[in-house]
């Protein structure tokens, strides 16, 4: 690896991981302004233009903010636990692809921070951490509703990982590749002459137990029983303040983006626009970088549906009994998907698909 | 030279996982001590199972543990004074498995293939193996952990459950 190259690796890193941490304000905002809509009332209007410099207003209040530590707790792990839980939630944007190649300083460049070829695997193993994070935020707090929050979350993370897994099963026999780049790569172009060639249109049933698991281990409403303000206070974040409290919400919106953007790339065609295949679009613009540009700009419209969509669910579905969300998980969701293997496996014999 | 200091990382945090005074610091050192260990899987070229060994082991297994540590809540250092036979027992087992992975590490050294990274090479050399060459054993272990999952259960049921 010479000077360029590693110029390029350092620069791909940084300006994707800055991009996607934007995620958070955005969505702060989002949020506020979707839970205004939906109660009926005006929502942050005070901060800026419709009260769009609001989230700026929350990160300095998080940031000037006294920070403090209860001298109940225990000091090592509870100012670790925050970062357990970003840093595993950062660590997996690296293997997002967000769009094609781009020409850079004369090379082709591919927009995603480390080809691997078990990227599926690595999201689903790095982001299966972020669990420790809540786990030891919780049992340093020395409290009884943050530990009873982050057993909660423990329970619940690992239930809906099964799912989730089973459910990426049936994704990566359809496209006979653990890779997301090479998964997207096969979405191009059209299905039957009128559908795009997109995952969910093999995998159905895996799309609708991902999106539920998805819901689970991103800890969101209908699934937040690890923090369920009526019963635990706040749960595991009980004890927490300003930017340390800052740090589990940043961890939480990022694994939301993190679970967004795997969606699309498994089963909305990833960065590939409905209908028409990239060489069309290439000849179309006339350049690979403007090309690379709309890529990136679909992925990340594609990806603010998904984001809306769990804004919008939050907001509208009530919160579940924790004995229905283990049952929910162990009772319908992984039969259904060791259900959904059996028979794509099967399908995939008779129409005499060989990976 | 990565493999040295991640070889040392691991080592010392295995280390810490029997050393520490607290549940709870051993169960962290344990995570740390599968990362070194994935590390050396990824510097061997084997990223599947490099990734399994997050997933499986940091991700899934470790959590159960430190869930049933919370569950128990070990505030004071667990009592030292251990019973004689228990202790020739332990001790008898340890030096065993000890023997039993020397024996196992000292034909297998040098053997080892770096296999080619980033090809998608190691997930089909490792599933091509599982259901060619070591089928049988894959079949008997997947009878027997069936088994042990169907014993658990019957033993854990609540007692309450068979009257209904």
């Amino acid at each position: 690896m010479n000077g360029l190259d590693f110029l390029i690796a350092a620069l791909k890193a940084i300006v994707i991981l800055v991009a996607v941490i934007q995620v958070v304000p955005v969505m702060i905002y989002v949020e506020r302004k979707v839970a205004a809509l939906i109660q009926d009332r005006p929502g942050p209007n005070r901060v800026g233009p419709f009260g769009l410099f609001q989230p700026v207003a929350d990160a300095l209040k998080f940031l000037l903010k006294e920070d403090p530590i209860p001298h109940y707790t225990n000091r090592l792990l509870y100012t670790l636990a925050p970062f357990l839980s970003l840093l595993p939630a950062c660590l997996v944007i690296a293997a997002l692809p967000i769009a094609d190649k781009a020409i850079l300083f004369g090379r082709e460049v591919t927009i995603q921070i480390a080809e691997l070829d078990v990227s599926l695997i690595y999201i689903l193993a790095i982001g299966s951490l972020g669990v420790y994070g809540i786990l030891f935020g919780g049992w340093a707090s020395n409290n009884k509703y943050s530990l009873i929050g982050s057993l909660r979350s423990a329970s619940q993370m690992v239930s809906y990982e099964l799912p989730l897994g089973l459910a990426a099963v049936g994704a990566v026999m359809v496209f006979g590749t653990f890779s997301l780049r090479e998964m997207v790569l096969q979405q191009e172009g059209t299905l039957l002459g009128f559908l795009p060639n997109w995952g969910i249109f093999y995998q159905p049933v895996g799309f609708l137990i991902f999106l539920i698991s998805s819901f689970a281990e991103t800890n969101r409403l209908p699934f937040d029983l690890p923090e369920t303000e009526a019963e635990l206070v706040a749960g595991f974040h009980t004890e927490y303040g300003s930017m340390k409290f800052a740090t589990f919400f940043m961890a939480e919106y990022m694994n939301l983006a993190t679970m967004a953007g795997l969606m699309t790339v498994m089963y909305f065609g990833g960065w590939h626009l409905p209908w028409i295949t990239d060489a069309a679009l290439l000849e179309l613009l006339g350049s690979q970088n403007l090309l690379c540009l709309v890529q990136v700009l679909t992925y990340i419209v594609k990806v603010s549906c998904f984001m809306f969509l769990y804004v919008l669910i939050r907001w509208t579905l009530p919160r579940f009994r924790f004995d229905q969300l283990l049952s929910l998980s162990w009772g319908s969701l992984i039969p259904l998907g060791l259900l959904n293997i059996i028979v794509s496996a099967t399908l995939m014999y008779l129409i005499g698909v060989k990976q | 030279m990565v493999f040295a200091i991640f070889s040392v990382f691991t080592l010392l945090t295995a280390a810490g996982v029997i050393l520490s005074r607290n549940v709870i610091y051993s169960a962290l050192n344990l995570v740390l001590c599968f990362f070194g260990l994935a590390t050396l899987y990824l510097l061997w070229g084997a990223t599947f199972i490099s990734m399994i060994q997050i997933l499986i082991y940091a991700g899934a297994i470790v959590v159960l543990f430190v869930f049933v540590v919370m569950l128990l809540n070990f505030e004071k250092p667990i009592d030292q004074s251990v019973k004689l036979p228990l202790m020739l027992l332990s001790g008898a087992g340890a030096w065993g498995l000890a023997f039993l992975l020397l024996r196992v590490l000292s034909k297998s050294v040098g053997e080892i293939p770096i296999l080619e990274s980033n090809s998608g090479a190691s997930v089909r050399t490792v599933s091509k193996l599982l259901f060619s060459q070591y089928v049988w054993p894959f079949e008997v272990l997947t009878i027997f952990l069936l088994a042990l999952i169907v014993g658990i259960y019957v033993l854990a049921k609540p007692e309450g459950e068979e009257k209904k």
